[in-house]
């Protein structure tokens, strides 16, 4: 999908006329901003070219707007790796220097997560618009370390929730804010894979360096690899943060390689109306895959499969709601209802419907990343704030409170307690809705 | 008719949307009285009741409905009958005197079923009043297997109306495309059951295949997918020889989700 598309992928016309408001992070993906920085570049560096950092270059390639102008990473066979992309790119092995070098506007972070929130700073105060993957830091301490300086020193930052930038999700929360699946009665997140998450180390003395997120000593593990994307589900579709916080983690299946990060989890986070959003994760079983669904009290909208589901479906099994639903949005496809008589005692369980045409669907099996998840349109929206200064709105908070949470729930399977958010560690949120 | 009936027309301001489908509702509960055998307060109750020992007069719109099935019989080789039974008989089953507007039951086990002729019938009429309503562009759903569309869908030339493919969830058996024309599909029952019976012969159709038949009239559509799917293959193309501007398509559903489609070939 293109820039262009994107809005009329989140439900053409429809939604095109209304997302603004709703969503104004979004507003760099409108003709409009297009338009502003028409034959304008972005001078991006990279710092990280390891398997996500490769992932964006792969899509930055396919932007005309941008220009990589340097390249960063300690580990040579990495940054070779990234060079032959952008071979007039600069190459640096420490990133103070990727810094100190004034052609670089903006940089992208992919390191491992306890370089995060270190690295986001030294950009910002050098000056940079910054990108950084999630999680947005190591500790509570240290995200909100971030959050402050770039308060402090202004300037554009960007965490890699590339959920907010996914149509699907888009369409799904203006659904949902709408009041399509009634009240928000409960937020279910899973994410299942059956691998050891182990990347190949060509030599010993370098297993940490490369399998650095099953270490605690640089990994929050699946807390802030996984969780910290589906967790700000919930405040998006709720409107609100989390209360209290209370979960469990075990090494039960990976544990003979001497990781010492959780390889099955599960947190219930409780907002302050008493709805649970709950988050599982296993490892070493995939049979469910990934998943993510809002509960609502007169239906249900599974995020990843971007389906509607209502709880109470009149008729029951009835293929027309289809069709009403595609002329709402203003699609015209294949309505599948017609076969035999339809009886009133053999009426069969209603099936779901699409949210929205071509639905690309993510099984979450990718440890790096995957198409059509939100990811491009990420980079796209700062490669525009790279060109502009401008910040976009909203997103900085989401992300951070999908960090904190992230980092409190594994703070709670740790020491075995529920537990609140300090004080000291809440900032200003108004909710996406 | 023991099924439901769901109507999408868009672009109708509500009040006059309410004010169609309220006038709708009653024609076709009116219809119901009228035909459902099941209801013994109706007319046709009362004609397999009793109308094996005494003519029973009838009430003009059913004894029309009757003539029509009739006329069909005749148009179908037989195999479209509103008294197909499974003890076949070899003479009429029942008796029309258009003079009186009477019927009379050959025996005392004919019964008179309109439930393949009902929709159909009904479907026809629906669409006429929202004709003469004004509305130019909609779909009537009846119970799945008769659908009957008028003008077009509002981001498209046609209706796009797919059938399911019961063996394989999620999987389409074929699309039609509707423009002021209906659509019936016949086969086996949603249950599993097969209910329909040949009339010559008395036994069930156990056909696998759907049969889905599209054309101007909702009726002619619903009588012609019943009387192809209760016929032999070798005599579908005959009786579709009979009617000019239907098509009709033979669907072999398989449970890996693909099927394959046979049209009948039109013997005029």
């Amino acid at each position: 999908m293109n820039r262009k598309e994107f809005l009329a992928d989140c439900g053409a016309k429809g939604l095109a006329g209304v997302a603004l408001s709703l969503f104004p992070w979004l507003e760099s993906c409108t003709p409009k901003a297009q338009q502003e920085i028409k034959g304008e570049k972005a001078r991006i560096g990279i710092i990280g070219t390891g398997s996500r950092g490769l992932f964006h270059i792969k899509n930055l390639l396919q932007m005309p707007e941008v220009e990589v102008v340097a390249l960063c990473d300690d580990y040579r066979p990495h940054l070779e790796d990234a060079a032959q992309y952008f071979p007039k790119a600069k190459l640096y092995d420490d990133y103070h220097r990727l810094l100190e070098d004034s052609e670089v506007k903006g940089v992208i972070i992919a390191t491992p997560l306890y370089l995060h929130g270190r690295m986001t700073i030294d950009a910002l105060e050098a000056g940079k618009r910054v990108f950084c993957e999630k999680s947005m830091a190591f500790t509570l301490d240290e995200a909100l370390e971030v959050y402050k300086c770039r308060e402090r020193v202004g300037g554009v930052l960007l965490i890699g929730q590339q959920r907010l930038f996914d149509p699907k999700y888009v369409k799904a929360m203006q659904m949902i804010h709408e009041g399509k699946i009634g009240k928000v009665v409960g937020v279910r997140n899973y994410w299942y894979r059956n691998n050891d998450w182990r990347r190949e180390v060509p030599s010993p003395e370098l297993e940490r360096r490369i399998n650095w997120r099953l270490y605690s000593e640089y990994s929050r593990g699946l807390m802030t690899e996984l969780a910290c994307h589906q967790l700000q589900n919930g405040s998006w579709a709720m409107g609100m943060l989390p209360e209290k916080v209370m979960g469990s983690g075990s090494l039960i299946h990976w544990n003979k390689d001497g990781r010492d990060v959780y390889d099955t989890v599960c947190a219930i986070f409780t907002y302050p109306n008493g709805v649970n959003m709950t988050f599982e994760s296993i490892i070493s079983n995939k049979h469910f895959g990934m998943g993510e669904q809002i509960l609502g009290s007169e239906g249900t909208i599974d995020l990843v499969t971007a389906m509607h589901y209502t709880d109470e479906p009149a008729p029951k099994g009835s293929g027309m709601h289809q069709l009403v639903e595609q002329i709402e949005n203003g699609l015209m496809s294949n309505s599948v209802f017609a076969g035999t008589s339809w009886a009133t005692e053999t009426s069969a369980l209603a099936p779901g419907l699409p949210i929205m045409q071509n639905v690309k669907v993510v099984s979450g099996e990718s440890s790096v990343g995957a198409e059509a998840d939100g990811s491009k349109e990420l980079i796209e929206a700062f490669a525009h704030a790279v060109i502009t200064g401008k910040q976009p709105d909203k997103v900085l908070e989401e992300s951070y409170y999908a960090t904190q949470f992230a980092l409190l729930a594994d703070k709670a399977m740790k020491e075995g307690a529920i537990l609140t958010l300090d004080e000291k560690y809440k900032i200003p949120y108004e909710p996406l809705k | 008719m023991h099924t439901r009936m769901e109507i999408v027309l868009p672009r109708l301001e509500e009040p006059m949307a309410q004010s169609v489908v309220r006038d709708v509702e009653q024609r076709v509960s009116k219809l119901e009285r009228l035909m459902n055998r099941f209801d013994n307060a109706s007319p046709l109750a009362m004609v397999n009741a009793v109308a094996a020992t005494q003519a029973v007069e009838l009430d003009g719109e059913l004894f029309m409905a009757l003539e029509l099935c009739e006329v069909f019989r005749r148009g179908t080789g037989g195999y479209f009958d509103v008294a197909a039974a499974e003890q076949p008989r070899s003479g009429a089953a029942y008796l029309l005197d258009g003079k009186d507007h009477t019927i009379r039951l050959a025996s005392a086990d004919v019964k008179i079923d309109l439930g393949g002729f009902a929709k159909g019938f009904a479907l026809e009429q629906v669409c006429r009043m929202l004709r003469e309503s004004g509305v130019e562009s909609g779909v009537v759903n009846f119970g799945n297997s008769s659908i009957a569309a008028l003008g077009h869908h509002p981001y498209g030339e046609w209706w796009p109306i797919g059938v399911a493919n019961r063996k394989c969830a999620g999987a389409v058996a074929g699309e039609f495309r509707l423009c002021d024309s209906a659509l019936s599909v016949s086969g086996m029952a949603e249950s599993g059951e097969y209910h329909i019976l040949n009339p010559h012969t008395g036994l069930r159709v156990a056909g696998e295949e759907l049969v889905a038949v599209e054309g101007r009239s909702a009726l002619v559509a619903e009588v012609l997918s019943t009387a192809l799917y209760a016929a032999p293959h070798n005599q579908r193309a005959e009786i579709m020889g009979q009617y000019e501007g239907y098509r009709a398509t033979e669907l072999y559903c398989r449970k890996d989700g693909t099927t394959e489609r046979r049209l009948i070939e039109n013997n005029r």
